[in-house]
């Protein structure tokens, strides 16, 4: 809306303070700038199909080389030559690939947060990125697999962890939190991809509506016949509804549980009552940081994006980060104050090693990147405002998270109750098979941005539904109905 | 039985199609005879219409139920099952907390597939044959569909369009 100076001069100051805030919250809410159903949907459309430039193809080439070389070409060595080229050996037999597992369940926790809990609590702010977020759930979970698998080794007989009737009469310890990995981790990736799915209908049928060739055969497929009648909504409200409410324990259930592979077992630094919460806020703490990343690269990369994904959402997102950031810094605090208490003599030595022994810089780096750069820039609403800064924060915190979980397997592992087996982890071809999920993770990004609508339209147009503008007295105030 | 012909009327907002269906039961056409096409998950009670069942939750509880019988078998049946039972430190062949864990996976995965299972099978999905449909629904149309006496259908497209119908055409299924 064009906002003319004669007009503001004509009209009385009280009508004047309106209009300049109407005119103020259209700019920072996208709930409130509302665009017709059909030019957001050619703008999400658009964003799609549009060629791609030499800059995506460039970025596309190199983690192609990257995934080829670090991810399929290390892990065929890998199986070939045995897990004697990775760098795990006694006494750290976990090392970057359990790393690997642990940190990409913990982005992928974002995804069920974001559209999950958020949607649970009616967060309006979340609509234009419940989608993006989801996605990092579902690629997060294949990397998490992979890593799993390339720490298997014999990849191959990863269906012994299956539990079925065999001629050697061998069953699946269900008494073992690895084999409750399997039960849950399963669980959360069937069920995030569902849930993804699910809301992605609608805009399947809208894309269907709106493309040719082989663009159509394809949504016309996924959209399964989707027209958008009062039943086909009405299955789908109510689904979504248990998916969200359901899939909530699913998600702590499943960092909770990996958090019992360390703290089942009576090792120092591991055998804490602590470690489920613990866990599940460090993965949601490196699941923000993550989203954030992916919002600003969206935003800064793909056409009319910045219309759906504004500073407002980055405040909403920073805020999140913060408060996460502190519950973080609680867990630890705990978790660290409770074994320092303890006095045992391992333990001790442990946590001094973590501080001052030859990665102690790790340790320190851990707690600037999650805890001291996050405070010292989110409590500013102008510095969280900022999709850059917050990228950044976003970026460090996850490489925080990275380090702490290097140190809760690997360094944790290097001192135990036998000094004689004490030995410094390092890593061998752990480093391109992570490095290769990383690009695969970018690289399936990348490929899904230009087959999915990344913007959950019918979503944003519901939200633009409900909400309006309303005056008290001389405030002008943002009122949210409840449509859902 | 008189003969019947399938209408669709597009409108571009929700009040006039509210005002549409409450003119179309003013006119004869019993709630079973239309059906709303919507691009957005417009509520029944905005529009003034009866709620729609879905089986989705009953489907997701026998799901739940399922996994559930699905996890205490894993849990309480197979520790017995096999030659080998497996003796975990002063555990019990079947532990209370562990199985704990399993029934509550199995459970939810039953519940979860079970819902996604459920959407397919109320709307019967994948449907890839011809249907009634228009497409300016995707762009945030509402288009309500009714089956009127064929005789009826002048007197039906008037009613509509005098409540601000964008067009109102014979519904007649086309490939999506």
């Amino acid at each position: 809306m064009a906002y003319d100076k004669k007009h503001k001069e004509a009209i009385p100051p009280a009508e004047q303070h309106h209009a300049h805030s109407e005119e103020h919250f259209r700019e920072k809410h996208l709930m409130l700038d509302p665009l017709p159903r059909g030019q957001m949907n050619d703008m999400v459309m658009e964003s799609m199909t549009e060629p791609p430039t030499w800059k995506f193809w460039l970025v596309f080439a190199i983690l192609s080389v990257i995934v080829a070389y670090g991810l399929f070409y290390s892990w065929a060595r890998l199986i070939l030559e045995g897990v004697g080229i990775a760098g795990v050996n006694r006494p750290a037999y976990w090392g970057i690939f359990l790393v690997n597992t642990v940190f990409w369940i913990g982005i992928s926790h974002a995804g069920t947060f974001i559209s999950a809990i958020l949607r649970v609590f009616r967060a309006e702010f979340r609509r234009p990125f419940t989608r993006a977020a989801e996605l990092m759930t579902t690629f997060g979970l294949v990397q998490a697999g992979f890593s799993i698998f390339m720490h298997m080794g014999r990849v191959w007989l990863a269906y012994w962890l299956m539990p079925y009737p065999n001629e050697r009469m061998l069953w699946p310890n269900l008494h073992s939190p690895l084999s409750w990995d399997l039960l849950a981790i399963t669980t959360y990736l069937l069920s995030s991809t569902m849930y993804l799915f699910l809301p992605l209908i609608p805009d399947l049928a809208m894309a269907r509506d709106k493309s040719t060739g082989w663009r159509k055969t394809f949504y016309k497929t996924l959209a399964l016949g989707f027209r958008g009648t009062e039943g086909e909504w009405a299955h789908l409200r109510n689904a979504m509804n248990i998916f969200a409410f359901a899939i909530i324990p699913v998600m702590f259930s499943v960092h909770t549980i990996v958090s019992w592979d360390f703290a089942a077992a009576t090792r120092p630094g591991w055998n804490s009552t602590i470690f489920g919460p613990y866990f599940v806020v460090g993965a949601l703490h490196s699941g923000m940081g993550a989203v954030i990343v992916v919002l600003a690269i969206i935003r800064a990369t793909m056409k009319n994006m910045k219309y759906f994904i504004r500073p407002e959402h980055f405040d909403a997102i920073g805020k999140l980060m913060l408060i996460i950031s502190m519950a973080w810094a609680y867990f630890f605090f705990n978790d660290y104050m409770v074994q320092w208490y303890g006095g045992d003599k391992w333990t001790k030595q442990l946590l001094h090693f973590h501080e001052a022994g030859p990665l102690g810089w790790m340790w320190f780096a851990m707690l600037i990147f999650n805890v001291v750069i996050p405070w010292a820039i989110l409590w500013n609403p102008k510095w969280r405002s900022l999709p850059w800064l917050v990228s950044i924060v976003g970026i460090l915190i996850n490489v925080g998270m990275w380090f702490e979980r290097y140190i809760i397997i690997p360094i944790s592992l290097t001192i135990n109750r036998m000094p004689f087996t004490w030995r410094m982890y390092t890593p061998g071809i752990e480093i391109p098979l992570g490095i290769g999920t990383l690009a695969f993770f970018a690289l399936l990004y990348m490929v899904a941005s230009k087959l999915i609508p990344l913007i959950p339209v019918w979503e944003v147009q519901e939200g633009q539904m409900a909400h309006k503008l309303t005056k008290y007295g001389r405030e002008t105030v943002v009122t949210v109905s409840e449509l859902e | 039985m008189a003969d019947t012909i399938n209408l669709l009327a597009v409108f571009s907002d929700l009040e006039p199609a509210a005002d549409a269906i409450d003119q179309l039961r003013a006119l004869g056409l019993s709630d079973e005879n239309l059906n709303i096409i919507s691009g957005i998950p417009v509520t029944e009670a905005m529009l003034g219409r009866p709620n729609a069942w879905s089986n989705v939750p009953r489907i997701a509880f026998g799901g739940a139920v399922l996994g559930m019988f699905a996890g205490i078998f894993l849990a309480f049946v197979t520790p017995y099952w096999y030659p080998y039972p497996i003796q975990v430190s002063s555990q019990a062949y079947v532990p209370g907390p562990p199985s704990v864990v399993v029934l509550f996976e199995l459970t939810m995965l039953g519940m979860l597939l079970s819902t996604f299972l459920g959407v397919f099978l109320d709307s019967f999905f994948p449907n890839y044959r011809p249907m009634e449909y228009v497409k300016e629904v995707s762009d945030g149309k509402i288009a309500v569909f009714f089956t009127c006496p064929t005789e009826s259908k002048e007197k039906f497209t008037k009613a509509m369009t005098a409540l601000g119908a964008e067009k109102v055409e014979v519904a007649e299924a086309e490939q999506l």
